[in-house]
C-alpha cells in the first residue's frame, strides 16, 4: 500500500533535513501508528505520501503509483484513494455537517443522486445521523472530528491517513476517534495515525513506527522491537 | 443537478457575493467595449460617407444655370473630348434633385418640380485609373473642364460654371477615419489590457475568499479543472454582462449622435442597427474571452499551490 525506499527530503529553503533514508513498507489493511515528538519530520512523510512534496531522493510507492515519476494532472486521483483527517479538522462553517461531507462526493463528481444515499450512510457510520443539519460550530470537537472522519470516509477510499485527529479535542474523545478508526480498519480500510501521544497509542495494540530526528528509529513490525 | 452544475452555480454566487468588484470589472469593460464600438460605427460611418462621394462619380461637372437641354446635351462630346476623360454621363435636373432627395428628405423639395427645380444640368466625369492615382494629373483635369466651352458658329452657347470634384473632401475624411482608427487602436489596447488585470484581481479576490474550499477541494481529490469551473464562470458572466450592456448604451449612445450630425451632414448614414448583429457577436466573443482569460491569469498559479500554502500556514 505505502512503500518507502531510502527516501531523503531536504528542504531547499533552509536546508533542514526533514527525513534521511527512511525505508518501510505498509501493508493494505494495516492499522500503523506514526508516532515523534513535533519536528522529527512526521508532517514530512504525510506530505510526501500525498504528493504535497517531491522526496529529494529515494522511491515512494502509494496504491502502485510512483509518486517520484507521477504527473501532476495525476495527482488528484492519487488522493481520491486517501481520506484524510486534520487536527483542526477544516470543515467549512457555513455548511451543515451534510453539506461538508457532500461537498467531499462533489469534488470528485459524483452524482447528485449517489450523494443522497451515500452521505446519511456514512453519517449513520460515525453516529452523527441526527446532527446532519447543523453546522460545525454547534458541535463539539469530537463530533467535528467524527465529520470530519466522515467527509474522509465518503469517497470509499483505500486509505486513511489522521494527521494529530486527536490534538484538539478532550482525551475521551481521543479513545472513541481511535476505536472509530479501528472499526473503518475492520473493514478492510488501511488506517495511517499521526500522533505524539504516546499514552493513546499505549492502550491500543497497533502497529508504532517512531519518527525521531528524521530517521525511523522503532518498529513495532520488526523482530527486535523495543517498547519505549 | 450533477457536481458541474452545483460549480457553475458556485460560479454565479461569487459574482453576486463579489458584488463591488464585479461592478467595477464590468465598468471597465463595458467601456473598453463602448469605445471599440463607437470606433467601428464611425469608421464604418466615414467609409460610408467617403464611398459615396468618391463612388464612381468622383467628379460632378456642372453647367450654367442657363443652358438648354438640347445644348447641355451637346457639350458632352466637348467634355468627352478632356485628356484623360474616359467617360461623361448626362445628369437630368430630376436626376439630380431625386439624388438629393434621398439623402436630405422629401419636405425641402416639395415645390421644386419641373421648372421650380434648381439644379443645373451636369455630368458625371470618369477619369482613367492613372489620373485617379496622380494628384497633379487629376488636377490638371479639373482645371481643363472648367475651361470647356460649348461653341458653334463662333458663338458660344454656355459652358461649364463649376466642376466639383469631392476628393479633397474624400481624401480629408478618409486620413480622418485612418487617424481615429489609429487612436482608438491604442486607446482599445490599453483598456482591454486594464479589464484584463481588473477581472484578474475580481476572481483572485474570491480565489482568496475561498481559499479554505480550495484547499479541502485539492486535499479530497478535485480535478484543478474542477475547481476553475466556477471562476471561469464568474469570469465568462462578467464578460457577457458587460457585452449586453455594452451594446444597449451603443445603441442609445448611437441613436443620439447620428441624429445630431444627420442634422449637419448631407449624407446617408449607417445607423447601428445595420450593424447590431456582427458587433453584439464580437462583444459577446471579446467579452467571455476577457473574461474567461482573466480568471485563468489569476487562477494557474493559485492552482500549483499545495495544502497549506493555499492556506497561507
Amino acid at each position: 500500500m505505502i512503500e518507502f525506499k531510502n527516501v531523503s527530503k531536504i528542504y531547499s529553503s533552509n536546508g533542514a533535513h526533514a527525513l534521511d533514508n527512511v525505508s518501510l513498507d505498509i501493508e493494505k489493511g494495516e492499522f500503523v501508528f506514526i508516532v515523534g515528538a513535533s519536528g522529527a519530520g512526521k508532517s514530512t512523510f504525510l506530505k510526501l505520501i500525498m504528493r504535497e512534496e517531491q522526496p529529494t531522493s529515494g522511491t515512494i510507492i502509494v496504491n502502485d503509483m510512483h509518486l517520484e515519476t507521477l504527473p501532476r494532472r495525476k495527482v488528484p486521483y492519487l488522493r481520491r484513494s486517501m481520506g484524510i483527517v486534520f487536527q483542526d479538522f477544516r470543515l467549512i462553517s457555513k455548511m451543515t455537517v451534510y453539506e461538508n461531507v457532500a461537498f467531499a462526493m462533489r469534488c470528485v463528481g459524483k452524482k447528485s443522486s449517489t450523494i443522497k444515499k451515500r452521505v446519511p450512510y456514512i453519517l449513520d457510520l460515525v453516529g452523527l445521523s441526527d446532527k446532519a443539519n447543523d453546522h460545525p460550530t454547534e458541535l463539539s470537537g469530537g463530533e467535528q472530528q467524527r465529520v470530519s472522519l466522515a467527509r474522509a470516509l465518503v469517497n470509499n477510499p483505500a486509505m486513511i491517513i489522521a494527521d494529530e485527529p486527536t490534538g484538539n479535542i478532550d482525551p475521551e474523545m481521543s479513545y472513541e476517534i481511535i476505536e472509530l478508526l479501528s472499526e473503518i480498519n475492520k473493514r478492510g480500510t488501511t488506517v495511517l495515525v499521526v500522533t505524539h501521544e504516546h499514552d493513546l497509542v499505549k492502550s491500543f495494540d497497533k502497529r508504532v513506527i517512531n519518527i525521531e530526528n528524521g530517521r525511523v528509529v522503532a518498529d513495532s513490525a520488526d523482530e527486535e522491537y523495543i517498547a519505549i | 443537478m450533477s457536481s458541474f452544475g452545483y460549480q457553475i452555480k458556485e460560479g454565479f454566487k461569487n459574482l453576486f457575493s463579489n458584488r463591488m468588484m464585479s461592478l467595477a470589472s464590468i465598468g471597465v469593460l463595458v467601456s473598453c467595449l463602448v469605445l471599440t464600438g463607437s470606433a467601428v460605427l464611425l469608421t464604418v460611418n466615414v467609409t460610408s460617407c467617403v464611398d459615396s462621394v468618391s463612388d464612381n462619380n468622383l467628379t460632378n461637372v456642372y453647367l450654367d444655370d442657363d443652358m438648354d437641354h438640347l445644348h447641355a446635351v451637346a457639350i458632352g462630346q466637348d467634355l468627352l473630348a478632356v485628356d484623360h476623360v474616359v467617360d461623361a454621363q448626362f445628369v437630368e435636373k430630376d436626376e439630380a434633385m431625386e439624388d438629393y432627395r434621398e439623402q436630405l428628405g422629401e419636405d425641402i423639395f416639395k415645390n421644386m418640380t419641373g421648372k421650380g427645380n434648381p439644379f443645373p444640368y451636369s455630368y458625371r466625369i470618369t477619369v482613367d485609373a492613372e489620373t485617379m492615382q496622380n494628384v497633379d494629373r487629376y488636377d490638371a483635369v479639373v482645371e481643363a473642364l472648367k475651361q470647356v466651352k460649348l461653341v458653334r458658329n463662333g458663338e458660344t452657347l454656355g459652358g461649364v460654371q463649376s466642376v466639383n470634384s469631392h476628393r479633397d473632401l474624400a481624401q480629408k475624411l478618409t486620413s480622418l477615419s485612418s487617424l481615429i482608427t489609429m487612436m482608438s487602436f491604442w486607446i482599445i489596447l490599453v483598456l482591454a489590457v486594464i479589464s484584463l488585470f481588473i477581472i484578474a484581481n475580481t476572481i483572485r479576490m474570491t480565489m482568496f475568499s475561498h481559499r479554505f474550499e480550495i484547499s479541502i477541494m485539492k486535499s479530497v481529490g478535485a480535478t484543478n479543472t474542477f475547481v476553475r469551473i466556477p471562476f471561469v464562470v464568474e469570469g465568462a458572466a462578467i464578460g457577457l454582462i458587460s457585452a449586453v450592456l455594452s451594446v444597449g448604451i451603443l445603441y442609445l449612445l448611437s441613436n443620439a449622435v447620428l441624429a445630431a450630425v444627420k442634422a449637419v451632414l448631407p449624407f446617408k448614414l449607417v445607423p447601428f442597427t445595420d450593424i447590431i448583429w456582427y458587433v453584439s457577436g464580437a462583444f459577446v466573443a471579446a467579452g467571455v474571452i476577457v473574461g474567461v482569460l482573466g480568471s485563468l491569469l489569476s487562477i494557474s498559479r493559485f492552482l500549483k499551490r499545495e495544502g497549506n500554502e493555499i492556506l497561507g500556514w
